[in-house]
């Protein structure tokens, strides 16, 4: 098709669609593999964590917690527990020390700021959470190391920051928060951080912190960096098997975390940078569904029909099929992916309204949800802590979908102390950020109080409704794995579609008797993106358990593994013919994720045969998937590597005279399912 | 579909410089296009400030998507140029006319 010829409407459609997925659709296949399985990054970290695997509950963890805090913490100004459930076989318990006299007004205010900069600027309901200066300290603690980057030099202190250049894979939400910041945009996304809290800033960072201790066990020297960096106090964590009360030690691990933070910032460069250039991706993304949906205008009829076995017919067929299957999910993930990130592609929203001060945005934001209250002082009079465990058990009567995710109690062992219990998932899917709440009186065991959840307005329900469903907080079990299945369909519609570019125009080559250069980078980019890919991931894990436990930067070095692998595969692409590299690449991955099972056997996992009977949920759904996925592969090894590309005597040739792109363009509409007839009309 | 002689361009004749064209249109043109709509209703909204620019943003992103179909879908460059051109220019003015204190 060209455009200095008049055509359809449909006809430039599937030019666009054509073109618009192709020349970011590799970049898309990894955003959306990794954005997929970062579904599950708390589940991956902890397989990668197999000194985690044993834990179990046998419900008495919290008075264990409380010994264990007594014992290392008891002049801490507040405690807090996050409690194992479905997504994790731990508790965390991280406490922060009560300030020096002259400290505890510089630390409120810093606490203030950190949140205003994150919580306002949570469009909707506005943050839950009052305890900022927890929060601003959860960041401190994040903070272990990463690179230095200038841009983030503003936020560096908040932060505190270890030194440059390490713990990688541990990249704390607090560095996003103030990425974001340095940026002057609003901090949309602080709350990607901790899938597993719920939505409210707080718990969230509950979350967040599990992964950060999870991710760095060793982090003890940088902390004090970070302590002496940021001038703050420190905050100190430990993982507790919740059954035996032991403090856990797991290897160091980039973790789901790197997977997670892949999918939307990439890695080795600037996180602003690789940030717009996902951005940019996501937005080609957005037009070539729509324009696809266009194209397609029989969707339904297309959806029912599906032809195995006839070559480029069939692979049409199953884009279309995984396209159309899971559309309301392609169309929403793209669309908030874009929200998500909307307040750095789009600034000039903020620049009129604001005059560019997210800040000022943050704060007006922030004035719908709850006050902040100041922690409460102590009072200095001894009295016993009550016991958690009967408040916990109100706080899940009253919530019984979601049930309890972290405790946080301040001034223990004082006669003021406070315990606050919040949810462990989000209500709705319009109220991102406010998960509920109940205040407990330390002592007596009172209900204090029962936050309100602040009510949304229209436009941050939308907001939050599909910023929600983008980062699957408020899912339970079975949404979590219908989002996981809708962004498995969404990989093979990507790889689907980059493969049909290079079979649509099989009858150019076979015309011209060689592959021209565009072609082959065709081939060679989509044999390495996609099944080079996921060879990487795989060699991720398998890094992750044969790299020495106590490695100096191990979480590094898990990630170079990944991105050397990633480059021997796309090596291997170049060399090798396109369906031979297909086939080999495909066999291999299929290989490395359906050994992963025993590989976490062999080398210190609980092995599926005993995680599944002792509910070790977590890693026995690794490893079924792993499974599965890898017994996939190879199926789809063994179906390229049985096709023989099929002569086609009496398909319709078009006159000898035709040019070769025309005929390439005329099988693209064809994929397309353009009638014949506008063909014809165009020729 | 037949294209109006008068409005047609030398570079609608020129398959690559055509084809370059529209997509800098789509790219950079329908990105300033959405950003004028995100300026505009930024202020231009009669909602709460924080709620307007929620909704600025995600309508700018629809709208910087529809730009790019008008772009490749308009018969001629000269059309798909006024596509942009013309509410883009609409929203400027809006823009314009709105009262200063609205901005602040």
């Amino acid at each position: 098709m060209r455009f200095d010829k008049p055509r359809h409407f449909r006809q430039s459609m599937s030019w666009l669609h054509t073109w618009a997925g192709l020349v970011l659709g590799w970049l898309l296949f990894a955003v959306f593999v990794t954005g997929t399985l970062a579904f599950f990054r708390n589940e991956i970290t902890t397989w990668m964590q197999p000194e985690l695997h044993s834990a179990r509950d046998d419900g008495h963890g919290l008075e264990r917690a409380v010994a264990v805090l007594e014992r290392k913490a008891p002049d801490a100004q507040q405690w807090s527990i996050n409690l194992q459930g479905p997504r994790s076989p731990v508790m965390n318990l991280s406490w922060r020390e009560a300030p020096a006299a002259g400290e505890r007004r510089s630390a409120g205010r810093r606490g203030e700021e950190g949140g205003d900069a994150d919580s306002g600027l949570e469009p909707p309901g506005g943050p839950a959470g009052r305890g900022e200066g927890h929060r601003a300290q959860d960041m401190q603690r994040e903070g272990r190391g990463d690179r230095p980057e200038g841009a983030r030099a503003e936020g560096m202190q908040r932060e505190g920051r270890g030194a440059g250049g390490r713990a990688e894979g541990g990249r704390g939400e607090g560095m996003q928060r103030e990425g974001m910041r340095a940026d002057n945009a609003p901090r949309q996304e602080a709350h990607t951080g901790g899938e597993r809290g719920p939505g409210s800033a707080r718990p969230q960072r509950g979350g967040e912190g599990r992964e950060m201790a999870m991710a760095a066990p060793q982090a003890e020297p940088a902390q004090a960096e970070a302590r002496q960096q940021g001038g703050q106090q420190a905050q100190n964590r430990l993982i507790m098997d919740p059954a035996t009360g032991e403090i856990l030690q797991p290897r160091q691990t980039a973790g789901g975390n790197f997977l997670y933070r892949f999918h939307f910032e990439l890695y080795g460069m600037d996180r602003l940078t690789g940030r717009w250039i996902v951005g940019i991706a996501t937005m080609f993304m957005f037009v070539a569904i729509i324009s696809g949906v266009i194209v397609h205008r029989n969707i339904f009829k297309d959806f029912f029909t599906f032809r195995p076995g006839k070559g480029k017919r069939s692979w049409l067929d199953a884009h279309n099929a995984t396209g159309v299957l899971a559309l309301p999910f392609h169309v929403v993930i793209t669309f908030s992916g874009l929200l998500l990130l909307g307040f750095q592609l789009m600034p000039a929203a903020v620049l009129t309204a604001y005059d560019g001060d997210t800040r000022a945005m943050a704060q007006e934001m922030r004035g719908r949800g709850n006050a902040n209250a100041p922690l409460p002082r102590p009072s200095g009079e001894k009295a016993a802590l009550t016991p958690l465990a009967p408040l916990v058990a109100e706080a899940e009567r009253e919530w019984p979908m979601q049930g309890v995710g972290a405790i946080t109690i301040t001034n223990p062992g004082d006669a003021r102390a406070t315990i606050e219990i919040r949810q462990a998932r989000t209500e709705g899917l319009s109220s991102r950020g406010a998960a509920r709440r109940m205040v407990f009186d330390g002592v007596t065991g009172e209900v204090l109080e029962r936050p309100p959840v602040a009510e949304s307005s229209a436009a941050s329900s939308a907001w939050n409704l599909m910023t929600a469903l983008h980062m699957g907080r408020f899912a339970s079990s079975l949404p979590r794995w219908l989002l996981f299945a809708s962004g498995v369909l969404g990989s093979l519609m990507v790889a689907s579609g980059l493969a049909m570019w290079v079979i649509a125009r099989q009858k150019d080559r076979e015309a011209l008797g060689r592959t021209p250069r565009g072609h082959r980078l065709v081939e060679v980019l989509n044999v390495a993106a996609v099944s080079g890919l996921l060879i990487a991931i795989a060699a991720y894990f398998w890094g992750n358990r044969l790299l020495p436990a106590d490695l100096a930067e191990r979480n590094l070095w898990e990630i170079r593994v990944f991105f050397s692998v990633w480059a021997l595969a796309a090596l291997h692409a170049i060399v090798r013919k396109y369906k031979a590299a297909w086939v080999e690449q495909l066999t291999l991955a299929g290989v490395l994720a359906m050994l992963l099972p025993v590989l976490n056997g062999a080398s210190g996992g609980v092995h599926l045969g005993h995680s599944l009977g002792a509910g070790q949920l977590q890693v026995a759904c690794f490893d079924a998937c792993a499974l599965v996925l890898g017994a996939l592969l190879m199926f789809a090894a063994r179906k390229v590597s049985l096709h023989v590309p099929r002569a086609k005597p009496g398909t319709k040739s078009r006159p000898a005279g035709a040019s070769k792109a025309k005929k390439a363009e005329a099988v693209d509409e064809l994929a397309a399912g353009l009638p014949v007839a506008l063909k014809t009309e165009e020729a | 579909m037949s294209t109006s002689t008068h409005f047609v361009f030398f570079a609608d004749h020129r398959p690559w410089l055509n084809v370059s064209l529209r997509s800098v249109m789509a790219l950079f043109g329908g990105y300033g296009l959405a950003s004028m709509v995100a300026a505009t209703l930024a202020v231009g909204l009669p909602l709460p400030r924080p709620d307007a620019v929620m909704t600025a943003i995600m309508l700018a992103f629809l709208v910087h998507m529809l730009a790019a179909l008008w772009v490749f879908g308009a018969a001629t460059l000269t059309r798909a140029a006024a596509g942009l051109a013309m509410p883009a220019a609409l929203l400027g003015l809006w823009l314009w006319l709105l009262p200063v204190g609205a901005t602040a």
